[in-house]
């Protein structure tokens, strides 16, 4: 290793898990992450109608820290009750599911495009020879 | 389950280095998220470290350094063309086992070029010149890693170079020296960014309403056809109505002029507005350009894994603490 190597500091936090009371509402505290993951993580689980608050903060920017707030409905069910910890992993599945759909639209409509755009610039090539073919029969 | 949602892509124009496409059926945070991973959180390949043999041009080391950081390294598949994702071939050097450095995590390229020796192979009248050391000059000890010299066929032929110069050199000058590339992201320094741009802007919902615009007048609505600068809007011709342009989606940047000459046209200030234009809150239109080290719909692909990957590590740390 040179002596100039640069050493990235780790976050200050990797994970943690705050909150004491019933499990139904935690704060999810994530170092090394900033908007990117807090944002998308806050929508879906926002959708989620078991979900009574959910919202996401970056408590300062010179820190790569994302505190999640998930407070799940202390319904009247009882033991059928969501805990936050499982509404964020449904979130987490959810969200995984829409980037693999996505991985799969893009994948089915490439090869199209792409022999679409081959053939676009094959067309090109062929209509360059043909003038280029005719410049010389004017010239003779 | 939280609501499920299916994202639909269509690609409006697709070239090696620029895709434009439509991501519809999502949210905000879904577009914004993958704009952000794209410009900063994409794997690839840039120089890390330079040692230098012989430096006796007119720039310093450490400029010379900062200049072939910057240059973009390709990365191709065996087997295939496309400038590819570099995230499974090679591994970030930080979580490397070897000593210091090996095939697994860096790729070495090696420069030596002297102007003394190189001078007599030039043709007679470019001998005067000086010599412009290029990324061509820049040999990787791995096949499938090299620079990307040019974006396309038009750049090269534009250019008056072979590669993206580096330095150049005059006579009794000798550059010689090994540059580790390593991969890593651009939050660690912009070299590793493989997008020049990376955007999107809203699709605008143009509503015309058809009973009051047939009260107004032909120059009226030319009027309003006027006022945006944008020109998202036409007259047709044969009916004389008031119909939003074809590529409006192209064009709109939501400005209030329209807004603003429709107030001035209403008779009473409570009336309904002829033309509305609005975001749309789930159809995006994406521009993304790359630097010429990955292909663009590869740029693309890379970021949805990495999402994925961030959401598989948080999903495991949560059910670790749940045990």
């Amino acid at each position: 290793m040179s002596v100039n190597e640069v050493k990235i500091k780790p976050a200050p936090v990797q994970f943690e898990l705050r909150g004491t009371g019933p499990p139904t509402s935690r704060t999810f505290v994530i170092g090394d992450e900033d908007h990117t993951l807090g944002n998308a993580l806050r929508h879906i689980l926002i959708n989620d109608a078991r979900v009574d608050f959910a919202g996401y903060c970056v408590p300062h920017p010179s820190e790569p820290v994302v505190h999640v707030r998930v407070q799940t409905a202390t319904g009247n069910e009882g033991a059928a009750a969501l805990t936050a910890t499982e509404a964020v992993k449904e979130a987490c599945t959810t969200l995984e599911n829409q980037c693999d759909f996505v991985l799969e639209e893009l994948e089915k409509v490439l090869p199209e495009v792409r022999e679409d755009r081959e053939w676009m610039e094959q067309l090109a090539a062929e209509e360059l020879q043909q003038a280029a073919e005719e410049e010389e029969d004017e010239e003779d | 389950m939280p609501q499920q949602r299916f994202p639909k892509i269509e690609i409006l124009s697709i070239a090696p280095h620029a895709i434009s496409f439509i991501l519809s059926e999502t949210d905000t945070s879904m577009a914004n998220s993958l704009r952000r991973i794209m410009i900063a959180e994409v794997p690839t390949l840039a120089i890390d470290l330079v040692e230098y043999s012989e430096n006796s041009s007119v720039l310093n080391d450490e400029y010379i350094a900062h200049r072939l950081g910057l240059i973009p390294i390709r990365f191709v598949q065996e087997g295939s063309v496309k400038g590819g994702d570099c995230n499974l071939s090679f591994l970030p050097h930080r979580e490397c086992v070897c000593y210091d450095r090996c095939l697994r995590c860096s790729v070495e390229l090696e420069l030596d070029v002297n102007f003394d020796k190189v001078n007599p192979t030039r043709p007679d009248q470019e001998r005067d010149l000086f010599l412009t050391v290029t990324s061509k000059d820049l040999l990787s000890n791995n096949i499938y890693v090299s620079p990307a010299h040019f974006l396309n066929e038009e750049e090269q032929d534009r250019s008056h170079d072979e590669g993206i110069s580096i330095v150049k050199l005059g006579p009794g000058q000798h550059l010689k020296f090994k540059a580790i590339a390593r991969m890593g992201i651009s939050k660690e320094h912009a070299k590793w960014c493989p997008v020049a741009v990376a955007t999107y802007r809203f699709w605008p919902i143009i509503t015309i309403n058809e009973e009051a615009c047939n009260m107004l007048t032909l120059e009226q609505k030319q009027e309003l056809v006027d006022a945006c600068p944008d020109r998202i809007l036409e007259l047709d011709e044969i009916t004389g109505n008031l119909v939003a342009v074809e590529n409006a989606y192209e064009m709109a940047t939501f400005t209030e002029d329209l807004k603003m000459t429709q107030n001035a046209m209403k008779k009473r200030p409570e009336d309904d507005d002829f033309v509305t234009v609005e975001h749309s809150t789930d159809r995006f239109v994406f521009s993304v350009e790359t630097t010429g080290a990955m292909d663009a719909e590869e740029v693309l692909m890379s970021a949805l894994k990495v999402l994925k990957d961030k959401l598989t590590y948080l999903a495991t740390e949560v059910e670790k603490l749940k045990d």
